[in-house]
């Protein structure tokens, strides 16, 4: 079994996806051999209402339940964000959010912000957060997004202890407090692999060390990444088989309660 | 099963990652001609060189990484990472790599760049038949530049010639190099990238749209335009390259975008493609296995297309 805890249906703004929509995600899920994937829609990050988004991947993944998790994204500075929250949640069935601090333009450390985790841990969904969404050098010539400092991780996970984060998209993790053994942080993040090397300087081997496989979670990103590189990732990863079904799908399902 | 190895070249260890896997991605192609009956990476028959080509062997259905690189020196783990590299090569079923060395700070010296190829110079002598050399050399020092690239590509039999950001390639300074370049025989890599803002660190930086320049002053010269994974807006460099026919595309970069290689193969063709990693290992190779080509079309890119550029070496 293999559980995918980054992946995308619908359009982004500055380039064409493929295999965008429940159908054809399916069809390259099954080519690759992936059981289940966590959605969220691509169109609302860019979009001003975010709910607009959610909308739509909940009506894409209406039927598919049983392989597309659907996860919401919330922008706590947008009107109505409480209603939406409990729309999705209520009515979607999310299992989570995405948040997008830099794309949205509001801070971790917002109060806002943390009422929205907050508000979400209580409703027991996890809380994603994509560091990066594309590689900051093939940007448009309209926005300068740059990616979420893995410290501003940090001092949000200090900060609410309850919720559960689920950090995507990463790399660098062992420059921080984040990828530390003993880092005196609550164990309520884990780090899903897409960007992390597995050979050379092997970021995943030395997570699986220092936070343990539990703390690790199989993530490619499609349909804006080929998935192929994060599966190459854990055939080439020096871990033993119990501590890469973890990462393949246990952690997921245990996180996401599927 | 093992077939034994032609060439003086200690036997290296079995790849996890076969050929035949990194072609799987392709799942339709390979289905359909039978991907079993492709041969594995490492026990593709040694290929002697072309007559009167006296470069080394390449070996046919090797797959070759076009770039890569060994660490300079400087760094206390430089022999771990060396070596590291190699054992992921060997994981990941790629048979050579095309490496340079580069310095640490840039403009290069000319002591530094000779400095540099010494090394590279070591790396092959300390993995034979894995590692094939780059000349690096900043074309600002002139003579000095064009003495050591002979000196590389004659004597220590060097593969190829790689230049970084120190000149964009359409600067007059360059020009020397690109004729000497023809002169033996030998492509150079040339580092590049395009994005819609100045990149205030390297603003002598070339792009799709300089080699596209470069190969219309030079058509006979072998261009190979880095990293379209890792330099900016590829689908601009695609598109910027498209009617500059003799420069090839490099897949390397960290960049895992999808469809990236399916466009490349579209708009330029997959003969124009060439296999590399730029020590993002899985990313080099798995954007490979995922692309939406056929068998055959995958086999051009990961060593094919090199190959062929690599035996126009003149004697």
């Amino acid at each position: 079994m293999i559980v995918d805890v980054n992946a995308y249906l619908g359009h982004f703004a500055f380039r064409r996806l493929r295999h965008n929509t429940a159908a054809a995600l399916l069809a390259l899920m099954d080519s690759k051999k992936i059981d289940k994937a966590v959605v969220s829609s691509a169109s609302a990050i860019t979009y001003r209402n975010a709910q607009a988004g959610n909308e739509e991947v909940a009506a894409e993944v209406r039927g598919h339940r049983d392989r597309l998790i659907p996860l919401a994204v919330i922008n706590p500075f947008y009107a109505g964000w409480q209603d939406d929250l409990k729309a999705c949640h209520e009515d979607f069935g999310v299992a989570g959010l995405r948040l997008y601090p830099k794309w949205h333009n509001y801070s971790l450390s917002s109060p806002c912000c943390r009422e929205l985790v907050n508000a979400a841990a209580e409703r027991g969904l996890v809380i994603s957060i994509p560091i990066r969404v594309e590689d900051n050098r093939e940007r448009s010539w309209l926005l300068d997004i740059p990616d979420l400092p893995l410290e501003e991780i940090v001092e949000l996970v200090k900060a609410c202890p309850k919720a559960r984060f689920i950090l995507l998209n990463g790399i660098g993790y062992m420059a921080c407090l984040l990828g530390r053994k003993d880092n005196g942080l609550p164990s309520n993040y884990a780090i899903e692999l897409s960007r992390l090397s597995a050979v050379l300087a092997n970021e995943i081997g030395q997570l699986i060390t220092n936070l343990g496989a539990e703390r690790v979670m199989f993530g490619t990103g499609m349909p804006f990444n080929y998935p192929d590189p994060a599966l190459l990732k854990l055939e080439v990863l020096d871990a033993s088989e119990p501590d890469k079904e973890k990462i393949r799908w246990q952690n997921a399902a245990t996180w996401l309660r599927l | 099963m093992t077939i034994p190895q032609t060439t003086s070249s200690p036997p290296a260890p079995q790849p996890r990652v076969s050929r035949r896997t990194f072609l799987k991605g392709s799942a339709a192609a390979a289905v359909a001609i039978g991907a079993a009956a492709l041969p594995s990476a490492r026990g593709a028959a040694v290929e002697q060189p072309a007559s009167g080509t006296p470069s080394g062997p390449f070996r046919k259905g090797s797959v070759i990484d076009c770039h890569a690189h060994l660490s300079h020196r400087s760094r206390a783990t430089w022999e771990a990472d060396d070596r590291k590299l190699i054992e992921a090569a060997d994981k990941l079923g790629i048979d050579q790599l095309c490496c340079s060395t580069l310095t640490p700070r840039w403009p290069a010296t000319a002591d530094g760049f000779r400095e540099c190829n010494q090394w590279t110079a070591d790396g092959m002598r300390r993995f034979p038949g894995r590692v094939l050399g780059y000349c690096y050399v900043n074309p600002g020092y002139g003579r000095e530049a064009l003495e050591e690239i002979r000196r590389c590509v004659e004597e220590r039999r060097f593969v190829g010639i790689k230049l970084y950001n120190e000149y964009t390639c359409t600067e007059p300074v360059v020009f020397p190099i690109v004729e000497l370049a023809i002169e033996l025989g030998v492509p150079i890599l040339h580092h590049a990238a395009h994005s819609h803002y100045f990149v205030e660190d390297q603003p002598r930086m070339s792009d799709g749209g300089h080699l596209a320049e470069l190969a219309r002053r030079y058509p006979e010269a072998m261009l190979i335009c880095a990293h379209i994974s890792g330099g900016g807006d590829w689908e601009w460099t695609i598109k910027a390259l498209r009617n500059a026919p003799s420069v090839l595309l490099d897949t390397s970069g960290s960049v895992t975008d999808e469809g990236t290689v399916e466009m490349a193969a579209a708009v330029v063709g997959v003969d124009r493609l060439v296999f590399g990693c730029d020590s993002s290992m899985t990313a080099g190779v798995g954007k490979i296995r995922g692309a939406n080509l056929s068998t055959q079309d995958k086999e051009k890119i990961l060593g094919e297309n090199m190959m062929k550029l690599l035996r126009r070496r003149k004697p």
